[in-house]
């Protein structure tokens, strides 16, 4: 499949061609079945992966898309547990993804999804805000950001709008390792990449690397896993990108952290964790500032918030109810519940736990206080 | 059949949202893990004996088919509507109904899944043996319906050995069970073991009293190779010949070895050769000593013997065997496993000659296989695999799994062990059965005059 030959970006992964052999490596064994979160929730057997993978084999077959299909495949969040557990090695939120790409060329779209792509092509943001995205620094302090920078941090839209909070706890600590910020930062496309519009995502990823190019940055931070795994995983190589939870590892030697009496549990969040395999990092930021009780199911085995893959705006009740099912994960006595993506942390506080929601940010300057 | 408007009021009055006709829906609903296929028309998913039983009176009044479906997870097309009509997904019944430790029985509904039972009863000591390879995931109502076994039937037995009572909706919606909480009776004809077993054909299993057994306090897993199948075969029947009873005694052959390898390489297996894995249990005293007398009959004929050091490292082992079968693409990315000719069972001694005439049939169709199996009971499984997009390949597929089959049969032996026959291999059930499959066709027509239930299966 050929995207839009008149654009300089295309996602670089092969992920998003529907490869004929990535679909029948499924033996249709049902191991998924017996882990897909949205399963669980929605019981019909077109909402877990088998399903889904039959769904795609029936298209590539010649099965005409008609919108019945989108109750199947817009509903995974791409948490990727699945592929994880899969004994035959198939990588189905990839093949998900490339299914979604197809349905997108086709016509075949959801309410939910069409809207946020219009959203997104319109203000560069998945929130439809016209606000400026640093308007949670001053005029002074955006005039003062330097032009060239070895350090771009990558704030990303929830971060830039619902939570400007952690935006300006991020910069405070990133600062101080001669970190700028792109003044004309758009979405990083991963709603898009993940729903299937990439010809909108390659537009708003041509631009955010035009502006990366041009501060010289090496290395590209962000504090989001859906934007993390986009700008690691489908830009090109052209910057080493790091998650924030992986710098503040990386540089906790200069960090003042105080010891909090804190008690905390982690959720990993599925992009940064089973995607990329960052499960240690954050474990060891919170064990610098106080004592970690693990959830449940954790690392490879982490249950999904039911943020991701579109879901949350797609299905928002499917999406809740992941989220709640996962606050049941959590062990007695524990101050805290802390995540390192917003969308995770935004998800989590939707379903209304007894149990406040941090994001690893909030933490680590509860502990510079 | 075109969709019905009064059918689907009339299911709808019983299961309210829980009717599906989209035609995506019934695409997910057309298929197990086998090759068979065929539609639905309708999807229906009951939450309880009434609702199926009210479903099954609907059915038999339209002369509708009916085909029960737990998890999807079996290999001979069993849950698969060949006949279309009505697939009732029954995973909704799920619930643990009674756990009774006095009587060592616990009471479930069929879309209970097996681990899950087990991860309830291990903390009370006791567990639910038939364990298949897809105990994560399949239900205990398939379980039932198709006798399903496994590793440590060898020992334990099968499904078949752990049903005290069956709540069965008949044909025409009648609701029976065929025992009782009672550990014996002498009181008429078994229905429970004449309904084990008979993959939908016969009624629809809405609930289960299953014996339980404490768990054994210790396991030990002893990984012998041997430098050909030949000789792991005469060392499996030289040890049960010296009294020794293993929880598991499975082969894995050098092409499954690799596979396991390559599937995760940190696992610790034998370097090379053909291997049988022997698994004891009991008391950390008797599972010493059968362990040692296994190495003890095996010395002579293995090429090296090792015993798991931990009980991770066995937990490692034998979660990587139950993956084996859809694990081969691992080593052959344009390779796909295909479930055919993969579940035939001799009797025990026949076991070397099974392994070398499969290797010959391998050979003669040209076709890599992958055996592995139950060797303890005499159940062989045979992976055949081809590249699914080379049309060419699934002719030679065909012809070689039908040769496994009869290659069975004239061992004595049968064309399912534990996966069923569904509608995989009901052609075969004439040449196993001769006249006795007479009487099952007669005892069908008996109990489903009108031939709704799970059409197209069992050869009937």
């Amino acid at each position: 499949m050929n995207m839009n030959p008149s654009l300089d970006v295309e996602p670089k992964s092969q992920s998003f061609e529907l490869d004929k052999r990535s679909v029948y490596k499924c033996v249709q064994c049902g191991t998924c079945r017996s882990v897909c979160p949205v399963f669980e929730s929605v019981g019909w057997e077109s909402a877990n992966t088998r399903g889904r993978m039959l769904i795609i084999k029936s298209l590539l077959e010649g099965r005409k898309p008609a919108s019945d299909v989108l109750p199947s495949l817009a509903t995974c969040t791409t948490c990727g547990i699945c592929a994880e557990k899969c004994p035959a090695g198939v990588n189905p939120p990839k093949v998900v993804e490339a299914a979604r790409a197809e349905l997108v060329k086709q016509g075949v779209v959801g309410e939910g999804q069409a809207k946020l792509n219009n959203t997104l092509v319109e203000f560069g943001n998945s929130f439809g805000e016209q606000k400026e995205r640093l308007h949670w620094l001053s005029q002074a302090e955006r005039a003062a950001l330097p032009k060239k920078a070895d350090y771009v941090y990558f704030v990303g839209c929830f971060d830039s709008y619902r939570y400007p909070e952690f935006a300006k706890k991020t910069f405070d600590v990133l600062q101080k390792f001669g970190v700028t910020l792109l003044q004309e930062e758009r979405c990083c496309a991963s709603p898009l990449l993940r729903t299937g519009f990439l010809e909108s995502a390659a537009k708003l990823m041509e631009h955010n690397l035009d502006a990366i190019r041009k501060t010289g940055a090496h290395t590209v931070i962000t504090g989001c896993a859906g934007c993390y795994t986009t700008l690691k995983n489908d830009y090109p190589d052209e910057f080493r990108v790091v998650s924030v939870p992986e710098f503040l590892a990386e540089k906790l030697g200069s960090l003042p952290l105080k010891k909090l009496k804190l008690s905390v549990s982690y959720h990993d969040p599925c992009h940064l964790g089973r995607h990329n395999g960052i499960y240690e990092e954050p474990r060891k930021v919170i064990k610098a500032i106080c004592e970690l009780k693990e959830m449940k199911n954790i690392r490879e085995n982490s249950r999904c918030c039911g943020g991701g893959g579109g879901v949350r705006i797609g299905y928002p009740e499917i999406s809740l109810e992941l989220a709640k099912k996962r606050l049941e994960d959590l062990p007695e006595g524990v101050d805290y519940l802390v995540s390192a993506c917003p969308l995770c942390v935004r998800n989590l506080r939707d379903a209304g736990g007894e149990v406040e929601v941090l994001d690893l940010i909030e933490l680590v300057a509860m502990a510079l206080e | 059949m075109p969709v019905n408007a009064y059918l689907i009021d009339e299911l709808r009055k019983i299961l309210g949202e829980r009717v599906s006709v989209s035609p995506s829906e019934l695409y997910c609903y057309s298929s197990d893990a086998s090759q068979i296929r065929g539609l639905p028309d309708y999807v229906l998913r009951p939450l309880n004996t009434e609702e199926v039983s009210r479903i099954v009176r609907l059915a038999y009044e339209n002369e509708i088919p009916v085909t029960v479906r737990g998890a999807g997870t079996g290999l001979a097309g069993g849950a698969v509507p060949v006949k279309g009509g009505f697939v009732l997904d029954m995973s909704g019944m799920d619930r643990i109904v009674e756990l009774d430790i006095d009587d060592i029985q616990v009471v479930v509904e069929p879309g209970v899944i097996q681990d899950k039972l087990n991860e309830v009863l291990k903390p009370l000591g006791f567990f639910f043996p038939p364990n298949p390879g897809s105990s994560a995931m399949c239900t205990i109502g398939g379980m039932i319906a198709y006798n399903a076994s496994g590793m440590r039937c060898v020992k334990y037995g099968t499904t078949r050995h752990y049903v005290r009572d069956l709540e069965v909706v008949l044909a025409d919606g009648r609701v029976i069970h065929t025992g009782s909480k009672m550990l014996k009776s002498a009181a008429g004809y078994d229905l429970t073991q004449l309904l084990i077993g008979s993959e939908g054909t016969l009624g629809i299993i809405t609930q289960a009293s299953l014996k339980i057994v404490p768990l054994p306090k210790t396991r030990k897993l002893v990984m012998a190779a041997f430098e050909s199948a030949e000789f792991a075969g005469k060392a499996v029947v030289k040890t049960f010949s010296s009294g020794v009873v293993p929880s598991a005694c499975e082969i894995l052959d050098r092409t499954s070895l690799k596979v396991l390898k390559r599937y995760d390489p940190k696992l610790v297996l034998p370097s090379e050769g053909d291997v049988i894995l022997f698994e004891v249990d009991g008391t950390e005293n008797s599972a010493q000593e059968a362990a040692a007398q296994v190495m003890e009959v095996c010395s002579g004929l293995a090429l090296s013997l090792k015993l798991a050091e931990s009980e991770a490292e066995m937990a490692q082992i034998w979660a990587a065997r139950r993956l084996v079968g859809a694990a081969i693409s691992r080593l052959d990315p344009t390779k796909s496993r295909i479930y055919v000719g993969e579940d035939v069972g001799v009797p025990m001694k026949q076991i070397p000659k099974l392994l070398e005439k499969v290797q010959l049939i391998s050979e003669e169709f040209d076709l890599p296989a992958m055996k592995y199996g139950h060797i303890g009971d005499g159940n062989l499984h045979v992976a055949l695999f081809i590249d699914v997009l080379k049309e060419e390949e699934w002719t030679r597929l065909k012809a070689a799994a039908d040769k496994i089959h009869r290659t069975a049969i004239e061992l004595g032996g049968t064309v399912s062990s534990e996966h069923g026959v569904g509608a995989a291999r009901g052609q075969y059930m004439e040449l196993q059965w001769g006249p006795a499959f007479e009487v099952m066709r007669v005892i069908k027509k008996a109990l489903d005059p009108k031939g709704i239930l799970n059409p197209g299966k069992l050869g009937l």
